[in-house]
């Protein structure tokens, strides 16, 4: 067997569990990753390199421990395995196949959508902001720690043994090219926290979305292998936007960067705004980032708003709203029909959320609340489904996939009750009362 | 000539295939395998047919390039030790390396084609890149070791087979699903970087490195009836070095290759490293799975032969 431990070693972890290396699983830049017997079952053990082995390191994995931090959408080191033979490790859950690395997404080996990748990105950001919440810093945002499942978007946020309480000065500063660039020119009293981690969560969303690095245009073509130096320009002295609407020579390079001017052009509007802010202004000013509760807002309305094109079922994002810009199919170029649109008004403080009625759409729990904090794009959460009459193609109606019997009120006032289980038919002007104050009227545009 | 430990000893050749007007395969061993002078190990195999009648030359351009960029990685990484350094060689590594190789091999091959265009009327409109680079197509694998670290990266069919420490051979960079008949991936192919597999395995103890590292075009896997018969030879070569020590192999190694290509019908080419014997000779066996037992015979000898078609 490759790496530091064979197969059969015993090791002992803190809380008492003994640890038999099963076998090897993958080695990163901090350490190797072994599958592991214990007597709660099998789970991964991170085993350090000895030059990652640092005293620094083991308080930032034995404070982790020690908080007990129970998420679901983050495996968290769970109990400290002492230095034997040079280093030490933790043990963490074992990540299900379902999810995929990113490096895997940009080599086109999974299959997934822009309304998966969506809602990847919106569980990101209220990943992290869950951990800004509880006041600690990730440090080490970047393409190495998250996982995704391609077909629902289920996010896994992995590593996090770089974590550390907001204003700790310790340790690492994180991959250069996700970190912000106060902390690449290394200003003085620059650290790493909230606000560097919102930098890297804008990299992180943009190689989501766009497949590509958001500083890497024909600059980055002159750079030569591991030229620090050049890096550290491209990063931090004189960072870069690749579609910086005042400067473009850093712009990407027809041939080199192909998918990232694909990817920018099919992206909405709403977000390619963001990513601008994010990428000029909150390049040199870290107060002006996007902040979590920005980007959550945007990309659940862009997620309500793709629609498939007519002509080829291609899922395309829109821009959220009522007249939003025409936009021409990614795949087909055929200019995109926009379907009919649900506006959902939640109870005070009263928040418009527009869902483009495309086949199959869906109204969630999170679309009652006037500020959800935590979205669910799953069946567990569905309130109300899109669906088609079994006998009567072409024709749609709301499904009540709640447990509220709703009040339906037509264009012409005629009243309906639709409990549970039961569908009414989809017609402009037809007015939906979903229960606890929440309205839903249907428009054509 | 390079003074202290030599921590390496190479094999490699190459022969043209039976019906092949040319050796459209290429090679490189360069390199001692210390800190400053990394050993970088890598062979490519140009596609061949007429839609890439300058494959040969591709193959060359990949092996160049890539020796180029390896040694310049293994240097690089000399001060891994420090906080933080590992992690970047391996973002590098697996993000950027890539990129970088495909770039380069991309330039000198439409480089080649601008100083050597084929004669053409003048009306006839200038080929798009992609359709010069398809000239030049090709595979490529290759290797860099230094004492602390070994990094491998494959693009396309072919084989790398690595002897661990404890015997085991592993082949690190085999698709999860073998390539279909002659369909291979390409360093012509549109954005040929998604398609580059790395392998990446950082040294702590000297004891720990890999005894023996292979790296192969497919003419030889392909002599064989099943990947079983390809590991079996890997075992067989790896206790014919362990016996003979690399002059006694290398003598032997061009009829070996000569026979897998008899029986591939392909170009045949092998470059391996074996880890210099420690003071102390350790039992040798490998162990190629739990159903074969090592073949420390004659390699080439493995019976598991296709018939020849």
């Amino acid at each position: 067997m490759s790496g530091m431990l064979d197969g059969g070693t015993r090791l002992a972890a803190e809380n008492g569990a003994e640890v038999e290396i099963v076998d090897f699983l993958g080695a990163g830049g901090q350490g190797e990753v072994y599958r592991v017997r214990t007597p709660d079952g099998e789970r991964a053990l991170k085993w350090y390199y000895p030059t990652c082995a640092t005293g620094e390191q083991e308080g930032i994995v034995r404070e982790l421990v020690a908080r007990d931090f129970a998420d679901d959408r983050f495996l968290w080191p769970e109990a400290y395995v002492p230095a034997h033979r040079g280093s030490f490790g933790y043990l963490m859950g074992l990540r299900p196949d379902r999810y995929k690395g990113l490096p895997a997404l940009f080599r086109r080996q999974l299959r997934t959508s822009p309304r998966a990748l969506l809602t990847a990105c919106l569980y990101t950001v209220e990943a992290y902001q869950a951990l800004h919440s509880r006041g600690i810093a990730y440090r080490d945002i970047s393409w190495g720690n998250i996982f995704f499942d391609p077909a629902t978007g289920d996010v896994l946020v992995c590593d996090n043994d770089n974590a550390v309480v907001e204003g700790d000065a310790s340790g690492i500063s994180g991959t250069m090219e996700f970190m912000a660039p106060e902390l690449v020119r290394a200003e003085p009293g620059a650290r790493p926290g909230t606000q560097s981690d919102l930098h890297s969560l804008a990299v992180l969303l943009f190689m989501f979305l766009m497949n590509h690095h958001p500083l890497k245009g024909k600059r980055e073509l002159g750079i030569h292998c591991l030229d620090e130096a050049a890096e550290r320009k491209l990063y931090g002295r004189s960072p870069l936007f690749v579609f910086d609407p005042a400067d473009d020579s850093n712009a990407p390079d027809p041939m080199e960067h192909a998918t990232v001017l694909a990817t920018w052009s099919a992206a909405a509007g709403t977000l390619q705004e963001l990513f601008r802010r994010s990428f000029t202004v909150g390049l040199h000013d870290p107060a002006a980032r996007v902040r979590e509760s920005e980007w959550r807002n945007a990309l659940r309305a862009v997620l309500d708003s793709v629609v498939e094109c007519a002509s080829c079922g291609r899922q395309n994002m829109t821009d959220p709203g009522e007249m939003p810009p025409p936009r021409h199919c990614w795949g087909c170029g055929v200019v995109l029909v926009l379907p009919p649109r649900l506006t959902v008004t939640t109870p005070p403080p009263r928040t418009e959320h527009h869902i483009r009625l495309r086949r199959g759409a869906r109204v969630q729990a999170h679309h009652l609340l006037p500020e959800p904090t935590r979205h669910d794009c799953s069946d567990a959460a569905l309130v109300a489904e899109l669906v088609e009459h079994p006998a009567k193609p072409g024709r749609f109606g709301f499904a009540n996939r709640s447990q509220q019997t709703w009040t339906g009120t037509r264009s012409d006032g005629t009243v309906q009750k639709v409990a549970p289980g039961q569908t009414v038919p989809l017609r402009s002007g037809l007015e939906l009362d979903l229960g606890d104050g929440v309205r839903a009227v249907v428009r054509a545009k | 000539m390079t003074l202290g430990v030599r921590r390496w000893e190479t094999l490699a050749d190459s022969v043209q295939g039976v019906n092949k007007r040319r050796n459209q395969d290429w090679y490189e061993c360069r390199g001692t395998g210390s800190g400053e002078d990394p050993l970088v190990l890598a062979v490519a195999d140009g596609h061949g047919s007429a839609v890439h009648a300058r494959s040969e030359l591709g193959a060359r351009f990949a092996v160049d390039r890539f020796v180029s960029l390896a040694a310049h990685f293994g240097r690089a990484a000399h001060d891994c030790h420090e906080p933080g350094r590992l992690a970047r060689l391996m973002t590098y590594a697996r993000d950027d390396f890539p990129r970088a190789l495909v770039h380069e091999w991309q330039q000198a091959a439409l480089g080649h084609w601008d100083r050597n265009r084929p004669v053409v009327e003048e009306a006839a409109r200038e080929p798009a890149p992609e359709d010069k680079l398809v000239l030049y197509g090709t595979t490529l694998i290759g290797a860099v070791l230094t004492p602390w670290l070994f990094v491998a990266w494959q693009l396309g069919d072919g084989d790398l087979a690595v002897v661990e420490h404890d015997g085991t051979l592993s082949r690190p960079l085999a698709p999860a699903e073998e390539d279909l008949g002659d369909e291979t991936e390409s360093l012509c192919g549109r954005a040929a970087w998604r398609s580059v597999r790395m392998h990446w395995a950082p040294v702590f103890e000297e004891a720990r490195t890999p005894r023996l590292v292979v790296l192969s075009t497919d003419g030889l896997s392909k002599s064989f009836a099943s990947a079983d018969g390809y590991r079996e030879f890997v075992a067989g070569l790896a206790g014919r070095l362990a016996e003979e020590g690399g002059p006694g192999v290398r003598k032997v190694l061009p009829e070996w290759l000569a026979q897998a290509s008899r029986y591939s019908g392909d170009d045949t080419t092998l470059a391996a490293a074996l880890r210099s014997a420690p003071e102390v000779p350790e039992p040798v066996e490998v162990t190629v799975d739990e159903e074969s037992s090592a073949v420390a015979g004659d390699a080439a000898g493995a019976e598991e032969r296709k018939t020849e078609t």
